[in-house]
């Protein structure tokens, strides 16, 4: 086992490999993390994830843009692929699948692989339909997979108009579905008029949405794990 | 001159010739065609975009419904990445109004990056039948109403032939290697605006949004995209517009610099700040929101909208991006007498 200090210093490396969008970093770090014997949760969330973080504060404050983000997701990626399959699974009381995709006339899928990102950083089952999917694929995907969260992304006013449609049959056949849309042209009126639980108007919102989600998972497994001990 | 013996074209001409008049036109480089206009003949969206004759009635449509002041082919984002080479989708089979997409890009990764534009591009996909719109448009209203022409920017292109992620990132990681393809792209897109000027276009808009502040930094912007707009407006005889959306105050200086007769912004921009930013000189059009005001707004907010844009400063009430077809015939009449009763 690490001593705390060799711990520390992993988990900034894991951290700055994705702030640096270093890709060969991030790889050295999960492998170091694994040999060192740290916990790949922890690994993740506290190296990866709080990386992601300070990115989403640097894409706020104008210093990144979508092609660094892009690439700190990069990174973000080679890490958790190597960390993944050391997560010891733990109850939740969550259960997380998500079916995600852009609707049917957008073309743009790079808000909606961002909070895919966060999708699978917190361990959900991400049933990803990808970009230009017809309406009713989302309805059959969910009804398929017993999902309960739905996540319809559309970039431009002239596809948007489309969610509102599978946001309406999806809540009569589940009422119980929760709904996110996302994308530039989306705001909390139409999230409300349109009946969808929650928006995102741009891929930065987005990754703070799913941050705080995952935030607020972490937050009930480090109380599971207290109460455990 | 009134409003009785002031054409609409008059109205539009004299405003890029920076000629007195007697108010700010509502006109739009984008595209305008609405539901009401098809409806007029019975037009499917879908089949509007590969028929001369149809595109133009619809096209006309607008200033014949309602009084918009210009007329604006195509409706679509998909001609030139068509003359390129890629396939696109028209969603024939959908009765809901969908925008054609792009199917098939001609690079996916770096290596394939090695791209030319075809000798006969002129003669390309849609681009023969978009000259005969333009020309039925000249016959049909282009004595009472301007006809515009619009065109992607250089990197917008980029992201339609090119797989956007490979695009974004290399644009950081390979500037010299994206310029290269940007130049490039700037020639065929010379080449096509030129065709619409010669058929008859009375203005360009060069839709560059795909490098808008919301995704590209200012600084790229400027070093990497900027050079390339500069080469299509030195280029182009007629009138101009460089067309940005989303976040705009930071490079709105750039964009005047770029050439363009004039700037479009959309809602996101602070237009009072851009005119400090950029004086009274310089030709600023916007910025109303197409689908929250105009097409889901009541007709009051459609007036407010419409007067906020006019009292501060856009020397033309234009929108934000396309306007989206299912806008209230209301709405539109609205925002056409608001306009037209406006005195500064």
């Amino acid at each position: 086992m690490a001593t705390e200090e060799k711990k520390q210093e992993i988990l900034e490396k894991l951290k700055n490999a994705v702030i640096q969008y270093d890709e060969d970093a991030s790889k050295e770090a999960a492998e170091e993390a694994l040999k060192e014997g740290l916990e790949a949760n922890d690994a993740i969330f506290n190296g990866l994830v709080s990386g992601m973080e300070e990115v989403g504060r640097l894409f706020e404050a104008q210093e990144y843009f979508v092609p660094e983000l892009l690439m700190c997701a990069d990174a973000l990626y080679v890490g958790l692929d190597i960390l993944k399959p050391h997560v010891s699974q733990l109850d939740l009381g969550v259960k997380g699948s998500v079916v995600i995709g852009t609707v049917e006339g957008d073309v743009h899928d790079i808000g909606k692989n961002i909070v895919k990102m966060m999708f699978d950083v917190a361990g959900f089952e991400v049933y990803d339909l990808g970009k230009d999917v017809p309406l009713d694929k989302f309805i059959e995907e969910q009804i398929k997979t017993d999902s309960d969260l739905v996540c319809l992304s559309a970039m431009m006013t002239t596809t948007m108009v489309g969610m509102k449609k599978v946001i309406d049959d999806l809540k009569a056949k589940n009422p119980d579905i929760k709904i996110m849309i996302g994308g530039a042209p989306v705001s909390q009126d139409i999230a409300e008029k349109w009946g969808a639980d929650g928006y995102s108007a741009d891929a930065n919102n987005a990754l703070k949405d799913a941050i705080n989600m995952i935030s607020s998972l972490k937050k009930m497994k480090d109380e599971a794990e207290q109460n455990k001990a | 001159m009134t409003e009785q013996t002031m054409t609409s074209r008059d109205r539009v001409l004299k405003l890029f010739a920076k000629e007195d008049i007697d108010r700010p036109p509502c006109f739009s480089g984008m595209g305008n065609v609405t539901a009401e206009g098809l409806k007029k003949f019975g037009y499917k969206f879908a089949a509007v975009h590969s028929d001369a004759k149809m595109m133009a009635d619809s096209a006309a449509s607008s200033y014949k419904l309602f009084g918009f002041e210009c007329a604006v082919v195509p409706f679509d984002l998909c001609v030139e990445a068509e003359a390129l080479g890629c396939d696109i989708n028209v969603y024939s089979h959908l009765e809901d109004i969908l925008y054609p997409t792009i199917k098939t890009k001609l690079v996916n990764t770096e290596d394939e990056m090695d791209i030319s534009i075809p000798s006969d591009l002129a003669s390309r996909g849609r681009i023969p039948m978009m000259k005969e719109v333009i020309g039925l448009l000249k016959d049909d209203v282009g004595s009472e109403v301007a006809i515009g022409a619009h065109v992607l920017g250089p990197f917008t292109l980029a992201g339609q032939v090119m797989e956007l992620n490979t695009l974004l990132k290399l644009s950081f990681k390979k500037p010299d290697k994206i310029g290269k393809l940007l130049d490039m792209l700037a020639d065929a897109l010379i080449v096509i605006a030129k065709e619409y000027e010669d058929a008859g276009a009375d203005y360009i808009t060069v839709r560059e949004m795909g490098a808008t502040s919301d995704v590209l930094s200012p600084r790229v912007f400027k070093n990497l995209i900027l050079p390339y707009l500069k080469k299509i407006f030195a280029a182009l005889s007629k009138n101009s517009v460089i067309h940005i959306c989303g976040k705009t105050n930071d490079i709105a200086g750039f964009m005047v610099e770029s050439g363009a007769d004039a700037i479009s912004v959309d809602q996101k921009n602070d237009v009072v700040e851009t005119r400090k930013k950029i004086g009274n000189d310089a030709l600023l059009f916007g910025n109303y929101d197409p689908y929250n005001v105009l097409v889901s707004g009541t007709t009051d907010q459609v007036r407010e909208t419409m007067k906020g844009c006019m009292d501060s400063g856009v020397n033309a009430v234009w929108p934000g991006c396309d306007i989206w077809p299912t806008v209230p015939p209301e709405n539109f009449h609205a925002m056409m007498d608001e306009v037209k009763k406006y005195r500064r």
